[in-house]
């Protein structure tokens, strides 16, 4: 049995139906169902056009980091001390710093390592954090062991986020060294949390449905309807907040940098930028630390707003009372 | 704290708190900072430091934390201080006169201070100090030759900071401090030792109240180090009103001082952790003096209304330990050759926006006995560091990694520069950020194969640097640096009061160690002093730190 054939939790069209079967005509089916899919999300974007900066910062930022090293004018961890604290010109797009490195540049760069550490540390927080709250949900109600098991793991998640989030990460870093990978295991560690509750408490209601009881009652392993039923049936509550995530993970990283638990000098990152040029602000260089907390804004505004559009159209509700209002404009216009 | 706080708290009290009205406000309203009609009737004889933080502990033997060193330089006296002479370069400015004067007891140019006379063995075996009579501690007990013998027992009983200055005096028993009669206190030594008379003046060698340490003692702690941390048993020219750490601490100026009542008789000595806003309180005219400020913002005050700002040579020394017991620095020609990449004419001008020279040696260039002469790294030579790390096998170079402090803010760009730079010969260096409260660590450890270190030598003698940075068996040689010719020199030199010869054997050290290299040698920043305009009377030290008594209102 697959999602398919339950329907779907959250009550969608079940997308292999639609995309079944071969031949001209299913190709031109194919297509009319992406043109569809195009004017729909054309017809968001028009509705909600907040959501649109969202992803065009997501996108820009992205490509930064990818093109960073075609677009940026001057290696960003080169010092040049002949050029420090030069205000923004045409040959330092936006100045330097107190070393004299190119803080255009290094800005550019700066998404390397503040959306890998982010990403990762999402990502491993989303895949650890939902597989053991579909665990603990899906035996929650069962008694014995299991539901005790459960019961641990809820209040640990309960005691690991009594703690100020951003203390814990300083700990966090301050035990395991100050290096890339530890950041990312304390962004993914403080995360866990959050995804095992939202994925818990999806379970918990999915378990109760005809399909996964018939299931049980064919014998599949619990296993195997964890992760082939009950999971893929979860996961658009995980979704929606991967992208907001990302963006706190980016502030987050950029504060451990600010108060020095975070990036090794002179990594090019948003937090530390930041955090060496502030004391320049009240000698009148503000170029330093106002350019990247600049970026650092934009970007964790760009991930909140593609983090609210996913909250929508992942909500069949939300979904609906939107393409209602978007009816009702077409037909005013009309 | 006095016996009479009760009579003179009111009074106190009164300017503590309109000074302290006066700096909250500046802090909220910065743009707008006034000291009011209120305060500035106290104006006159009140002074408010902003400094990075408040003393920790007040006693001497064991605290070398920043705020302490005012706390001990107003609380307490030594025996005798170097004459002060107007500064060359600043002429509002005064500095101790340490030049070496051959035809004076000791070669040094003194003045009394708790004692008003006193006679020194040519040879260095013993000194001789006549107390001054009268001299009344801030408890109301008058100075003896008791207070000076009970002292200098105190630092040979606890060992700890008062310690190395016995050892390095050649003090090893009680005995051989002696009370001659009320008065007269004598100082014998085994053997000649040059700095007999040079060490007393310096801060860490205050005289305690006896009387009243005693009567504080118990058996379980008999030289009264509880008391000592929260109080003070001196005979300085300030006693203690307040001190609340993280906060501020007061002091109020004594009118039985038996050199007059200070012109600043109160002193609000602030916590203000950040030095952005230090200069902005200094700026609004919140505070008179701004301490450690950043080279930028020691720039930006130039141009500040009734601010004053006076910059001169120093005895700070910055410099990177190279471990000489890490690969690859157990080779000279790799720390030769580690210093000719260092770019030091670009690190004085981008970072210390040229408030600082060259390291040109491994002593203050202001001591006397100092010889530049064996500076040979001016100018950044990379072909050369090529070439001597070619020479020692690294022709393709090497990693290794920099610590650095995260609570200095010069540290970071510097050693951010001397990456860029060391990239070019091939060495990758990885930039180590440590926690301020664990650099000391870090640094005492001598597990880092390059780590950064800020020192000043208190005693202007080349003999007690040497004897500090390079004898093999020093405690802060952390450069694991070892010659045992230059251990045989040092040695020699501190058993001998010949100075033309001690000076001629320093000037052999120096030629070893600048040619060896255990250090990257860094620069000599300047020290600098914020302050009101109307507020006169600064005077320069060695041990690098301000007295309150110096000061007074232009007006």
């Amino acid at each position: 049995m697959t999602n398919s054939q339950g329907g779907g939790a959250n009550g969608s069209t079940p997308r292999r139906d639609i995309l079944a079967g071969s031949g001209p005509r299913a190709d031109e089916r194919r297509i009319d169902v992406y043109l569809s899919r195009l004017r729909y999300l054309l017809d968001v974007l028009r509705a909600r056009p907040l959501f649109a900066v969202g992803y065009v910062i997501v996108a820009t930022v992205i490509l930064m980091a990818v093109f960073a090293p075609l677009i940026a004018p001057y290696p960003p961890e080169t010092a040049n001390p002949d050029d420090f604290l030069q205000s923004p010109s045409w040959r330092h797009l936006l100045g330097t710093d107190a070393t004299g490195m190119d803080i255009f540049s290094r800005i550019l760069y700066a998404p390397r390592i503040d959306l890998t550490i982010a990403i990762a540390g999402t990502a491993i927080s989303a895949v650890v954090g939902s597989l053991i709250g579909a665990t603990v949900g899906y035996y929650q109600e069962v008694g014995g062991v299991p539901s005790f098991f459960s019961g641990f793991v809820m209040r640990s998640a309960d005691v690991l986020q009594a703690f100020p989030v951003f203390v814990f990460a300083i700990a966090l870093v301050a035990i395991f060294g100050q290096s890339l990978q530890s950041i990312i295991a304390a962004i993914a560690f403080l995360n866990i949390p959050i995804y095992l509750r939202l994925m818990r408490s999806q379970v918990m209601s999915i378990r109760r449905m005809r399909f996964v009881e018939a299931s049980y009652v064919a014998g599949t392993p619990d296993r195997y309807i964890i992760l082939r039923h009950v999971i893929p049936n979860s996961m658009a509550p995980v979704l929606a907040q991967l992208s907001v995530n990302i963006g706190w993970s980016v502030l987050l990283t950029a504060g451990l940098s600010f108060v020095g638990a975070g990036v090794v000098a002179p990594t090019p990152e948003w937090g530390s930028m930041i955090a060496s040029g502030f004391q320049n602000i009240i000698t009148g260089q503000w170029w330093p630390s106002v350019f990247p907390g600049i970026a650092l804004a934009i970007t964790v505004f760009g991930f909140a707003l593609v983090g609210a559009s996913v909250e929508v159209l992942a909500d069949p509700a939300r979904r609906r009372a939107m393409a209602g209002s978007m009816r009702e404009r077409r037909v005013k216009e009309a | 704290m006095s016996k009479d706080n009760s009579q003179t708290f009111k009074i106190s009290r009164r300017t503590i708190l309109k000074s302290g009205a006066a700096v909250a406000g500046a802090a909220l309203a910065p743009g707008a900072l006034s000291l009011g009609q209120a305060q500035a009737q106290d104006r006159a004889n009140t002074m408010v430091v902003a400094a990075p933080a408040t003393p920790q502990s007040l006693d001497s033997e064991f605290d070398v934390s920043l705020g302490t060193f005012e706390a001990v330089a107003c609380l307490y006296d030594s025996l005798v201080e170097f004459e002060k002479k107007p500064d060359a370069g600043v002429p509002t400015a005064s500095r101790e006169d340490i030049t070496d004067y051959p035809d004076k007891p000791g070669r040094v140019n003194m003045v009394g201070k708790l004692a008003e006379s006193w006679e020194i063995d040519p040879d260095g075996t013993w000194a001789r100090f006549h107390l001054r009579k009268g001299v009344k501690s801030n408890w109301g007990n008058e100075l003896t030759a008791e207070d000076v013998v009970w002292t200098w027992h105190r630092k040979l009983a606890l060992g700890a900071i008062g310690g190395f200055f016995a050892n390095t005096i050649s003090l090893k028993r009680p005995e051989q401090i002696t009370a001659e009669g009320s008065h007269t206190v004598t100082f014998k030594l085994d053997h000649p030792n040059p700095l007999l008379l040079k060490l007393q003046p310096n801060l860490y060698n205050p005289i305690y109240d006896s009387k009243k340490l005693k009567e504080v003692a118990t058996d379980d702690d008999p030289w009264s180090k509880s008391f000592l941390e929260n109080n003070s048993a001196g005979h300085g020219p300030y006693e203690l009103a307040s001190l609340v750490r993280g906060q501020q601490a007061v002091y109020k100026g004594r009118a039985d001082y038996y050199g007059g009542k200070p012109k600043m008789e109160n002193v609000i000595f602030k916590e203000v952790p950040t030095s952005a806003n230090r200069v902005q309180l200094l700026q609004g005219g919140a505070v008179d003096i701004a301490q450690y400020l950043q080279p930028l913002e020691i720039i930006q005050l130039r141009s500040a209304a009734n601010v004053a700002v006076e910059t001169i040579p120093a005895t700070f020394m910055i410099w990177i330990e190279l471990n000489a017991k890490i690969e690859p620095f157990d080779s000279i020609d790799v720390r030769r050759a580690m210093n000719f990449a260092f770019p030091q004419e670009q690190i004085i001008k981008a970072v210390f926006q040229g408030l600082a020279s060259p390291l040109t040696a491994c002593m203050p260039d202001i001591y006397p006995g100092y010889n530049g002469d064996y500076w040979e790294y001016g100018k950044q030579d990379l072909e050369h560091a090529r070439e001597l790390l070619k020479g020692a096998g690294l022709g393709d170079g090497f990693t290794t990694s920099l610590a650095y402090n995260a609570g200095d803010p010069v540290q970071e760009p510097t050693a951010i520069l001397y990456q860029s730079a060391l990239k070019e010969i091939g060495v990758n260096l990885e930039l180590k950020k440590v926690p301020a409260a664990t650099f000391y660590n870090n640094v005492t450890e001598r597990k880092q194969p390059m780590i950064f270190y800020v020192d000043s030598p208190w005693c202007p003698d080349p003999g007690y640097s040497m004897n500090l940075y390079f004898h093999s068996k020093s405690f802060i040689n952390y450069s694991n640096y070892e010659n045992a010719r230059v251990d045989e020199l040092i040695d020699a030199a501190a058993k001998t009061a010949d100075q033309t010869a001690r000076l001629e054997m320093m000037d052999e050290v120096q030629k070893h160690v600048m040619r060896e290299a255990p250090w990257v040698f860094g620069v000599f920043p300047n020290y600098t002093m914020a302050r009101s305009k109307d507020l006169m009377g600064w005077t320069y030290y060695t041990s690098n730190n301000m007295r309150f008594q110096d000061f007074y209102r232009a007006s």
